[in-house]
């Protein structure tokens, strides 16, 4: 080297700067190689197992280290798997000074049947970074059905069974299919079994009910025992199968080093103290072929509809006197073990004379599968006619998979007495007054109205309005008032001494008044002259003469007079007196003239009082 | 303030009836039938709203609806040829047997209550005006003995007519089954035997009524018994 480099550097000071050159580049390569802490983000998926049996579950493990992405990723949809809700479990660090964190996402992956599943590649965004997974396979198999020997020896934990009826049925028939769980005693489930698949091709599924659970032993162990039906109806003939029936269990099973305690095992219970471990087993039923036999073609009632099981029949219908149009309820009860659910009433041909409405129906099970029970229907038909004597019988024809033959159950006719009920009335024909033709039937109804109109208030009829009725009674007083006026002024008109006693009286009443106004005056002559003029007016009103007929001397003589107060006759001379001496006499004072003015008042009240 | 709130009132009226109108013309009858039923719940009305509802229900296939609306619209405006030729119109797709008016309470319905009782009113005054005017001046009297005579003649029919619709409105009372396919029962529960089976649009006329349900008649004789909620019921006539 030393050779190499005195050749090609011959000045010993340039042999010295190229073997530093080459020192530096040495320590530079060496250093590129020492990993440097940074913030480098990572993100990867796993799972924790590649193959599981159905009924079990996988967990996918998605794993975010150094830096966290903006948003969590989120799973696509896979067909058959359900992807449970992910679990998050964060963690920060501090690495040589420099800070990290791991973000894990933990997800149940349940498979809904067999097969193989890809997780695709799942992407998320790290600092500015798309980061991206390795896709990833599930593998799901069938889960294995433990062999007669395994579960005699009572070395299973857990194992199911499935038994049916019978393996040869008619294609409508109904049946219930058993369907055993057994678990150990030292086990005990930590959640409800799940059902994971139910291979019934050519079936369909009714109610599946379970029962309590027991305890039967098996070998040298004890099992817990879930029972379940499932109600199947063959829908189509042929060979068909049932299974395998997969279901999960999540047990919670003792660990080898925690035995059981013995203290609650007596009772056959865990101890509340209880810590195993969670163990997931998957169950499965061996596959049962059935034979679904199609139903005979020959002797079909023409109305049979395809209702199969074991039944009778029982009708009732009324009221059986009644008019045209009147309703008739039947009522039809269906009662055995078969579809109940699925039966209808065939259509009877007979009674053309009805109108029929639609049934109503209503089914009242006795089992916990809805097998056995009644179907109630019931249905309104009116009669249409006034010819009808009877409700025709009643028909209903099923197909019996005990005996295999069909058998068709009838009520007997129902004597009905039907007569003419009210006529329906004709309606007239609508006619637009505005169309063109007066005989035109019209084809529809005539256009909406485009203008509100008048907005109508909701009050009360004025009828019943109080204010309204009282308004009513003026012109009845009005006519009372007039009625009276009227009466009134005939009598007036036909008593010519009540005129005269009313004249008097006015002339009285404004004679006096002039008498007051004399007296104040001081006229002694024009006071005395209609004092005179008004006692000869009052005295001929009263006593029925003329007045210029009345002088002093009818005091005396009058009878009507001896009717008034002892007192009135003499007051009456003395005025009169007064009167004739006013010729004479000289001139009186005011208030003398006013003191006569006053007595004159008072005696022809009193004389207006007096009866004629 | 009933000004204020009239003024709220007309408002929404003069905003959804064209909408509700705008619906029926869109042939969305459905959609027009709500429109107007929510003006009527705010307690508008008028024979023209009844009419369109009336027509909108009809499109609508709702038959005992419809009759009720024209009903109500021929309350409101009982000489309006129109509301009588759709309300006709509808009664002739009603299926079975319903009760129909007679022809002297059809033609004492060409005048609302109102104005039976206006009109008797007036003729009352004019009366006792006549008479009051013979009490008051008696030479008139051979003058109006014929107007007098006349005018009590009238008085006398308009009061009977009066009295006659005054009755058909406190104490009658009509239904419209507004539910397809029903049955009138026997009595006032579900449990009761069927009596007699009505159709979607039939009129009844209302006997009595006990809690959610009332008795019906269709006038030929058969009583029954339906739930409030298969009828309609209208106003006093």
């Amino acid at each position: 080297m030393e050779r190499h480099l005195a050749e090609k550097f011959p000045r010993r000071h340039n042999r010295k700067l190229y073997s530093f050159s080459i020192a530096v580049i040495l320590i530079l390569a060496t250093l590129s190689f020492i990993p440097v802490p940074t913030n480098a983000a990572s993100f990867t998926a796993s799972l924790d197992r590649d193959s599981i049996a159905l009924g079990e579950s996988a967990t996918l493990t998605l794993k975010f280290e150094g830096d966290l992405p903006q948003s969590e990723p989120s799973l696509p949809e896979i067909p058959g798997l359900n992807i449970g809700s992910a679990l998050r479990n964060s963690i920060d660090l501090n690495i040589n000074g420099v800070p990290s964190s791991i973000l894990t996402l933990t997800y149940s992956l349940a498979p809904q049947h067999t097969g193989d599943f890809t997780i695709p590649a799942l992407t998320a965004d790290v600092n500015g970074q798309r980061l991206a997974t390795a896709p990833l396979k599930l593998n799901v198999t069938q889960p294995q059905v433990p062999m007669a020997a395994d579960i005699k020896s009572g070395s299973q934990i857990a194992f199911m069974k499935l038994t049916l009826p019978k393996t040869n049925i008619y294609t409508g028939e109904v049946m219930a299919a058993d369907l055993r769980i057994y678990y150990r005693q030292d086990a005990r489930l930590a959640q409800p079994p799940r059902l994971t698949d139910l291979p019934v091709a050519g079936f369909t599924v009714g109610k599946i009910a379970s029962s309590d659970q027991s305890q039967v032993q098996i070998g040298n162990a004890i099992y817990n025992v879930i029972p379940a039906k499932i109600a199947l109806t063959a829908i189509k003939s042929g060979p068909l199968s049932i299974g395998p029936i997969a279901v999960g269990l999540l047990l919670d099973v003792p660990s080898e080093n925690q035995p059981r305690d013995p203290f609650f095992a007596q009772f056959g219970v865990h101890s509340p103290f209880f810590s195993g471990e969670q163990k997931q087993v998957a169950l499965a039923t061996e596959r049962v072929n059935v034979e679904s036999l199609p139903l005979p073609v020959e002797n079909v009632p023409a109305d049979f509809n395809g209702a199969v099981g074991n039944y009778s029949m029982t009708t009732t219908a009324g009221p059986t006197n009644l008019a045209t149009g009147d309703p008739i309820t039947v009522r039809v009860q269906i009662s055995g073990r078969g579809a109940l659910d699925a039966i209808t009433l065939p259509n009877q041909a007979a009674w053309n004379d009805f109108k029929i409405f639609p049934p109503t129906s209503k089914v009242e099970t006795t089992d916990q599968l809805g097998l056995e029970g009644d179907k109630t229907f019931e249905e309104i038909v009116t009669p249409q006619n006034t010819d009808i004597r009877a409700l025709p019988p009643f028909s209903f024809s099923l197909f019996n998979p005990d005996d295999g033959k069909y058998h068709t159950l009838t009520q007997s006719a129902v004597p009905l007495a039907v007569h003419s009920g009210g006529a329906t009335v004709m309606p007239a024909i609508a006619v637009n007054k505005n169309s063109a033709g007066e005989n035109q039937t019209p084809q529809d109804i005539l256009p909406i109205k485009e203008n509100f109109g008048t907005l109508e208030t909701k009050s009360v009829p004025l009828i019943v309005q109080p204010k309204f009725l009282a308004m009513q009674s003026l012109p009845v007083l009005a006519f009372l008032a007039a009625f009276i006026w009227r009466k009134r002024t005939d009598s007036l008109a036909n008593n010519p001494r009540l005129r005269r006693q009313r004249a008097v009286a006015q002339l009285v009443r404004d004679g006096i008044s002039d008498l007051k106004n004399f007296a104040v005056e001081n006229k002694p002559e024009e006071f005395f002259a209609t004092l005179f003029r008004l006692l000869q007016e009052q005295l001929g009103e009263r006593l029925d003469c003329p007045a210029s007929a009345i002088t002093e001397n009818v005091i005396d003589e009058h009878p009507v007079l001896r009717g008034a107060p002892k007192t009135t006759p003499d007051d009456l001379r003395e005025l009169f007196q007064l009167c004739n001496q006013a010729r004479y006499a000289p001139v009186r004072g005011s208030s003398e003239l006013n003191s006569v003015a006053a007595q004159f008042e008072k005696t022809a009240s009193e004389l207006q009082n007096l009866k004629t | 303030m009933l000004f204020f709130a009239g003024n709220i009132f007309a408002a929404n009226v003069a905003m959804d009836f064209p909408a509700a109108n705008k619906f029926y013309a869109e042939g969305k009858f459905a959609e027009a039938a709500a429109g107007y039923e929510k003006i009527l719940q705010t307690g508008a009305a008028s024979p023209a709203l009844y009419f369109n509802c009336g027509n909108a229900e009809f499109k609508s296939g709702n038959l005992g609806k419809a009759v009720a609306a024209f009903r109500r619209a021929e309350l409101l405006a009982p000489r309006d040829s129109e509301i009588r030729a759709n309300l006709d119109f509808v009664r002739n797709q009603v299926e079975g047997a319903t009760l129909r008016e007679s022809r002297w309470r059809d033609w004492l319905g060409q005048l609302t209550l109102n104005e039976w009782t206006m009109l008797t009113v007036i003729v009352f005054w004019l009366a006792f005006f006549l008479l009051a005017a013979k009490q008051i001046c008696p030479a008139l009297a051979p003058r109006l003995r014929e107007a007098t005579f006349a005018i009590g003649t009238l008085l006398i029919f308009s009061g009977a007519c009066l009295g006659l619709d005054a009755a058909k409105h406190f104490s009658k009372q009509a239904a419209v089954v507004v539910s397809p396919e029903t049955v009138a029962r026997s009595g006032p529960f579900d449990e009761a035997q069927n009596a007699f089976a009505v159709h979607d649009g039939v009129e009844l006329s209302v006997l009595d009524r006990h809690d959610d349900w009332i008795q019906v008649t269709d006038g030929s004789g058969k009583i029954g018994w339906l739930q409030t909620k298969q009828v309609d019921v209208l106003p006093g006539a």
